[in-house]
Order: structure tokens, then sequence, then C-alpha cells
């Protein structure tokens, strides 16, 4: 998949992540309406997307970056035997409007706002992470960094062309009577996919 | 340009009562909004200070910043113009159209873009337009103005957005909030799904790279950005920034101010063209995205170069102004430009459409500073628009009554003063409105829900001789009072009340005679020739007493003497040095008199039977910082128990002549305040501010009449017992 970078790890990993974040990321996360689960494989994320789906009675799922990640391409291949789960590029270009669930992945987290970075230079990441009423990310539980003010210093060196940005929690508006509402344009679901793959 | 009639507008917004719960809900809960979402932040000003740094370097170098901008994201693909002003930039997108035979744009949020007022003009070429942000889209199908920047359409209910709704859809829509947000989503997918154009503005533009972000929560920034193949950003110079973590700077603060978020749900970063997979001739493929960005100047680029007026660079549109301003909160939106709103909107409106559509709602700014002490980028919102009411009065003088009261009759003391007198006998001249509203302060007369005092029989100057004749024998210090007119023909026994404190305290207290109105009326009018004459009168006066301190007790001569005369005389070199010498003697009544009675062990908590309240006037809490001192003296002035109120800190709606002008307005205000003091239990209001005791009196005289108001000399001299 086509990302802005490469090598995420290697600029985090000069620094900027630590442990210590994890507590206020959660905090600042829930308090955006993310759903966020804490697992240690990717794996355990299947029953809740099972469920999710279910719920949800989605049929087509549209699903990204797999080469990157391994097990959670595995995941996928799971959910295949049972969904209609597209992979390919033009396929989820083409079935885009009627994709109900988008699998996708984020970079890292920002403790002080619960804000995840997404690298989505490649427009099949932008498609299943906008279109669907419901998107579900999956990110490494350590990637967390404290401040927006490190998460822009981290993209000061990564961010030389492409698509990126941070999404924090679901799509809202308060543009009627200032009720909060969940969804307008974007997902009005939020599941974040903790991954804690250290322990 | 229209001529309108602002009043009216103001009077049918006043009377709007879905426009009135709205605002007045609104701005209940955003102080505590705000609040939560900075919890988790040390040092706010700090972050503001960055801020402002940034942008400050920014707007000196803004022609270096778009031509590396232009490299920037040129080498990457997108093509960048330059339009000088609306015109300019319609023609630039017209071409940018014909070229890519392009029929469907779907636009998010640009208020560059409403500024020149594109999406008429390029309805008028036959091209489909539509506005995705939800607010904007309901106002453009209804053909109404956004109210304020971050929520366009906060002056409306959901039955009246229903009523769009089903205008614009030809089927009957509920006014049910989710199920219209839900319509809202499947109307516009279609639209995102066939457009051949997205059309952006960017919060801000990267130089160093190119890239521009932008700030949504519903996400149609994204979506805009993503689906058609086609992307034109549209946006103003005083977005550009130099660096990528500069952005960092901005999106600490914005969403917290602007929504009281820590941030948005969607910050999207776009660096030239992008991949998009769309369907050709039968096949799926993938290609590269068109970008183009039009820088737009329209007034922008003079305004950088302007020594004063390029503060507004600092400006990122986060509407906060608005949600803490008295006037925007009573009567919304629309009584200002047609794009901007509030005192950053009155001032944007000047630089970008002229002095003369400024002057319409300047004066709608009340100079209370509050909006200085959350703008993310610190600007002196309050100070860029006197410069521009200075401006416009250079420009095209003042008018007849203003030039002749301030010219011919306050410069000159003794013809002044004898008006003054006369006024309190009820003799004609004053009589006559503009006159009256041109004055100082009290003359209107005004009945409904206030009334005013009236000039006293015998002015403070008539009764200085005989109480200073109580002048300690072995006097600690010299002082010299200032009293303005306020305290000399309104309140003259104030003016007793606060020279027998300061006896008490062991000053020998003189009463310049020649001391004449500070001259804050007529600086705030943008006569700053006469406001010099008046300034010199006074220095000269002042000067003549050889005093150690020179005291006032009314916060904004006190402001007046102790800054502005300084600003006033920047250019002459020996009266700024005479007016830097006044303003260290300088000191407001009672943060001076605190001072001295802690020095002297005099401050004990006490809990007398009578419950008393403060009110902060907007000059002394804002202008000079001073809030703590009056607080402290009443909690330990003996026979009061201090209670606070709620919105102590919000302006009565006085505010000199804005409370003459616009009445009804600032009785709006009045009312707030009222109501706030009465549900603090509390039977007397203490003000430090005698602008403020003649509003409030007048309020309360009408409203509350066993509500006492008195000023803090007053409170201090009666426990004095009979000296
Ligand atoms: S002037 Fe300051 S408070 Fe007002 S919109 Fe601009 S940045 Fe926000």
């Amino acid at each position: 998949m086509k990302k802005i970078c490469h090598e995420w790890q290697k600029y985090l990993d000069k620094g900027f992540i630590d442990k210590n974040y994890w507590p206020a990321f959660k905090e600042n996360a829930l308090a955006a309406a993310v759903e966020l689960h804490e697992i240690k494989t990717y794996d355990e994320a299947l029953p809740i997307i099972n469920k999710v789906i279910a719920a949800a009675d989605a049929e087509k799922i549209g699903a990204v970056n797999g080469e990157d990640y391994p097990e959670l391409q595995a995941v996928y291949n799971n959910l295949g035997q049972q969904y209609q789960v597209y992979t390919d590029k033009f396929t989820i270009a083409k079935n885009a409007p009627s994709i109900d669930i988008g699998i996708s992945t984020a970079e890292f987290g920002v403790g002080e706002t619960g804000s995840v970075c997404v690298d989505n230079y490649a427009y099949e990441a932008r498609l299943v992470s906008m279109l669907p009423a419901i998107n579900i990310v999956f990110m490494n539980k350590n990637n967390i960094v404290d401040t927006m003010t490190e998460a822009f210093e981290i993209l000061e060196q990564v961010f030389d062309r492409g698509y990126t940005g941070f999404v924090t929690g679901p799509s809202r508006t308060s543009d009627i009577e200032r009720v909060l509402t969940l969804g307008v344009h974007g997902p009005s679901r939020l599941i974040l996919m903790a991954v804690d793959k250290t322990e | 340009m229209e001529t309108r009639n602002i009043k009216a507008e103001i009077e049918s917004k006043i009377h709007d009562p879905i426009l009135r719960s709205n605002l007045e809900n609104f701005s209940q809960q955003y102080p505590a909004a705000r609040a939560k979402a900075y919890a988790n932040v040390a040092d706010i000003d700090e972050l503001r200070d960055d801020l402002r740094d940034m942008k400050q370097y920014s707007v000196a170098h803004v022609e270096e910043l778009a031509d590396e901008f232009q490299t920037s994201l040129e080498q990457r693909g997108g093509k960048v113009f330059r339009a000088k002003d609306g015109d300019e930039l319609k023609k630039i997108l017209l071409k940018i159209c014909q070229e890519n035979d392009v029929h469907n744009i779907v636009k998010s949020k640009s208020m560059a873009t409403e500024e020149i007022r594109l999406n008429d003009y390029l309805e008028e070429q036959g091209l489909r337009v539509k506005e995705t942000d939800l607010g904007e889209w309901m106002l453009s199908v209804a053909g109404q103005h956004p109210s304020h920047m971050v929520m366009p359409a906060i002056h409306l209910n959901r039955n009246q957005c229903a009523k769009f709704f089903s205008d614009e859809l030809k089927e009957d829509i509920p006014s049910d909030i989710p199920f219209m947000v839900q319509t809202a989503r499947r109307v516009l997918r279609k639209e995102f799904l066939n457009a051949d154009m997205g059309i952006s503005g960017a919060n801000f533009g990267i130089a160093e790279n190119g890239a521009i972000g932008l700030v949504t929560n519903e996400g149609n920034g994204r979506i805009v950005t993503t689906i058609p193949p086609i992307h034109v950003i549209i946006m103003g110079y005083e977005k550009l920034i130099p660096k990528t973590s500069d952005a960092s700077k901005i999106m600490r603060l914005l969403p917290r101010n602007g929504t009281g978020q820590r941030m948005v749900s969607y910050l999207t970063l776009v660096d030239g063209p992008t991949p998009i997979i769309r369907e050709k001739n039968g096949e799926m493929v993938e290609e590269n995205k068109k970008v183009y960005a039009i820088l737009l100047d329209n007034g922008r680029l003079k305004a950088a170069h302007d020594p004063v007026m390029k503060e507004v660079y600092q400006c990122v549109r986060c509407a906060s102004c608005l949600n803490v301003c008295p006037i925007w909160s009573t009567v919304g939106g629309n009584v200002y430009g047609h794009i901007y709103s509030g005192g950053i909107g009155a001032i944007l409106t000047g630089l970008l459409n002229g002095l003369d559509e400024f002057s319409q709602f300047s004066d709608l700014c009340i100079g209370c500073r509050r909006c200085t002490t959350v703008c993310p980028g610190k600007i002196n919102i309050p100070d860029l628009i006197q410069e521009l009411r200075n401006r416009q009065v250079a420009k095209k003088g003042l008018s007849f009554p203003e030039k002749m009261i301030f010219q011919k009759i306050m410069t000159n003391r003794k013809v002044f003063h004898s008006l003054l007198r006369a006024a309190s006998l009820g003799q004609k001249p004053v009589k006559s409105g503009k006159f009256i509203r041109n004055l100082p302060l009290f003359f209107a007369k005004m009945t409904e829900g206030r009334s005013l005092p009236a000039i006293a029989d015998k002015p403070f100057r008539d009764r200085a001789e005989k109480l200073l004749q109580n002048n300690p024998a072995n006097p600690k210090m010299r002082i010299a009072f200032f009293s303005g007119c306020n305290l000399d023909f309104v309140f003259p026994e104030t003016g007793e009340s606060v020279v027998k404190v300061l006896q008490d305290i062991g000053a020998e207290v003189i009463y310049p005679q020649e001391q004449n109105c500070c001259g804050k009326p007529i600086i705030g009018a943008g006569d700053l020739d006469t406001a010099r004459r008046l300034a010199k009168q006074n220095i000269a006066a002042l000067e003549a007493t050889n005093a150690d301190y020179v005291i006032a007790a009314c916060p904004t001569c006190a402001e007046t003497l102790e800054q502005t005369y300084k600003e006033l005389f920047k250019d002459d070199k020996v009266w700024l040095e005479r007016a830097e010498k006044l303003s260290k003697k300088l000191k407001e009544f009672s943060s001076f008199v605190e001072q001295i009675y802690a020095d002297n062990g005099r401050l004990k908590n006490t809990a007398g039977k009578e419950r008393i309240t403060y009110h902060d006037s907007c000059h002394m809490r804002r202008s000079l910082g001073i809030y703590k001192e009056p607080r402290e003296l009443l909690k330990s002035a003996p026979g009061y128990e201090f209670v606070e109120m709620t919105g102590a800190d919000q302006c009565c709606g006085m505010a000199g002549s804005f409370g003459m002008k616009y009445a009804d307005l600032s009785i709006q205000l009045l009312n707030r305040k009222l109501k706030n003091i009465k549900e603090s239990g509390a039977t007397t209001v203490a003000v430090a501010c005698p602008a403020c005791m003649m509003q409030i009196g007048g309020g309360i005289d009408k409203m509350a009449p066993n509500i006492k108001i008195k000023h803090i000399a007053d409170i201090l001299a009666e426990n004095l017992g009979d000296n």
C-alpha cells in the first residue's frame, strides 16, 4: 500500500513513544467516543469484529494494509471465509459506496488528545476509513506520543508528500441546535484495536 | 456598499427568542467547556505566546513563505496561482473548470470563498456547487449567511432546519435531529460521488512542503479532498506557516478554543497530488489527482505591511472572541459584516471591504476586552478596532455635533464645566439627543429599564476646598486626586469618600481645579488631536501639584492617564516624557489603598451581617489587571460578608457612549448582570468604577430597589468613623 513513510517505527523509536502516555491516551480517546479494545494479539480482535459485523448486519468489508502486517492479513483471511472482504485496491474502489465496514491501520496515538495518526496516502485507505458507517482501526498499543507537539515533530521528519492526518473519534456534528450527532459524513463508530505485542 | 440600519437589525435580533436562547445557553456553557479542554495543559499562556510568535514571524515573511509554498507544491506536481481580489480568483477558477470540463463541485468550508461570494458566481456560470458542511449547506439552501465562524447555523432551531431540508429535498423532513443528519449524509454522499472537483479552504498552508491542513468534525474535508479527481485549495495569505512543526502551535489551541475539544475529529494533511482510483472506459485505473492552490490577497498583503493591522494575521478563526463577547452573545453574528462576525469580524471587514462598511458596525465593540483574555493569537481586538476608528475619523472627520462638543466645548474646561452645571438645573442646550450622546456619560434620558442619576447640585470641585482642610497635620505623602467627570459631577459624595480614605492613611490630598475630562470619550470617537489638547491640560495641572502619587478612583480615567497618554504622545518627545512621568505616579484607588491596608495590618477577614458582592469593571479587570485587591478590601470590611456572583467580570453594558447609542442592547446586558446580582443573595453590590455604578445603579433603581450599590471608597469611608 502506498504510504507517506514506510518506516514510521524508526522515527517513533527516536524517543517519542512511552508506555506512560497510554492512560492519558485512553482517557482522551474514550472522551472522544472512540470504542477502545486493548488486545494482546491480532486474533483476539476476531470475536470482537464478528460481533460488530453481526450487530450491524454487515455484508461487505473493505480491509487495507494487510501486506505490512501478516497477522492482520491472517485476520482478513479468516473474516474472508464468512464474509465478503475486499483487500485489493481496485475492488475496494469499485465497491466503496456499498462497503459496510472498513478496516485500516494507524501509526501512533497522541496522549494529550486521544487522536491516532493515519497514513492515508493510498486512496483505498481513505475510502475504507471514511465512507463506511463503521471504521475499525488497528494500532500498536505501545506507539503513543505525549502531545501534538511531538506528533508534529515526527511528521516534520516523515511527511514530504501525500495524505496523512489525525483522527479523533467518529465523524460528528453539532450544527443543529448544538446537539451532538455522530456519523454525519464519515463513520459513526470508530473502533480502535490497540494491540500490545510486547507482552 | 449597501447602507444598513444596524439599529433596526439589532432591534429585531433582541426580539428573536430562538436566537436569544441559543446564544444565551451557548455563552453560558462555553467558558467551562473551554476550561475543561485545557485542563491537561500546564500553561495556556505559553502556548498562546508560541502561536503568536510563530504567526508574527510568518506575517513578517509572508511573501517569502508564499514563494516557498508555491515552489514546494509545484515541485510535487501541483499548480499555484495568486489572485489579487475576488474577480481575479473567479477568472482563474473558471478557467480551471473549463480546461477540465468540470460540472459538479463539492466544497468544504472556506471562508475566503464566502468572502468573495464565490458560490453565487459559479452558479451563474452554470456550475453545480454544493457546500458539504452541514451548517453551511443548510444556510446555502436557506439563502442565509453564517452567524458564527465555527457554528454557522447557531441562530437556527430544529424546526427551521427541517423546513430548509424539506424545501431543498422537496419531501417532508421531520424536525428530528438524527434523522436530519442521516438525510444530509445520504444526500451529500451522492454529491461527493458525482463531483468532478472538490474545493477546500485550508486552516494552514505549510511553506516547506506545500501541504495544507484542514480541520473538520464532520469529515467532509477529507471526502472533498479524496474523491473528486480535481482539488482546488483556496486560501488567504494569512494561512501560510513556515514548517510542519508549526502546525502543532495552531492545533493545540484551535480546537480547545473553538469547540471545547482537545482535538477535532479530523485533521487532514494533504500535500500535492495523491492517487485516486476510478473507472475509465470500463476499467479501474489508478492515477494522480490534479491539485491547484489559489492564494487570495483581497487586502491581505496590504494589511501584512501595516505596522498595526498586521496583527490580524495572528487570527486562526477559532471564533472564541465571539463566544465571550457580550454583544455577540446577545444579538448574534448577522449584524456585523456578511462573513466575519464579532470584533475580529469588524476588523477583517474593515481591511477587506473598506472602512466605510466597517464604520457601520464598528461601535458594536464596547471595549470590554474579554476577547483578549481568550484569543489564542493574543490579538488586541479592541485596540485594532480603535485604530480603524481613528483612521476613519482622520479620513472623514467627525460628525458636526461631535466636532463641536469635542473641539469647542470639552477642550475649554470652563465652558464645559459650566454646561455641566447648567445640566444639573435641567437647562437647555444639553437636552438635545445628539449633544447628550457625545458627552462623556450620563446625560441621556433613558427611562426604560434604567434610570440615570442626575447631575449633582454641587460638583465635587466645589466641595473640595472644605474637605481638604481636614488634611493630616504631618502627612506621610502628598496625593493629587484626579476625579474624572463622573465623580466630579454625578457622584461627588463618592469623591468625598475617596478623599477621606486617603486622608485616613496619612495623605495630604490636593485637588487641582484645572483638571478636565480625561479624554476617553474623545479618544473612543477617534479624535486624537483634540484628545491631546485635553491630555496636555491634565498633565500640566497634575504636574503643578508636585504630588508623590496621582490617584484616580475611576478605572477608565486611570487607564487613560497611565497608558493612553503615552500612546497619544509617542511621536512627541517632550510630552511623551511628561506623560511617562505622570504614568509612573498614577495609581488606581482601590489597589493603592489595599496595599497600604495590607502593610498596616488592616486586612482582617470579617463576617458581618450584610451580604455584599463585587462587580468587576471591564477596564479595571482587563486593562489594569486589578480584581483581587477590591475583593480583599471587601472581605475585611466590617459589617459585611463577601459573596461572589456568577459572571462577576461580565460587562454591565455601559461602556461609554455605546450605552447611549444602543440603549436597548445595553439594557439586555444590564439585565443579565442584575439577574446575577440577585442570585448571589447580596443586598449590596460594590463597584470600583463610577460608570458601572451609574449603569447598575440605574437598573437596580428600577428593578431591584432593595439592593444598594456602593463604590468601594464609600464602603471604606463608612468604616472610618466620623473623622
Ligand atoms: S481573533 Fe483570536 S479569538 Fe478571535 S477568531 Fe481570531 S484567533 Fe480566535
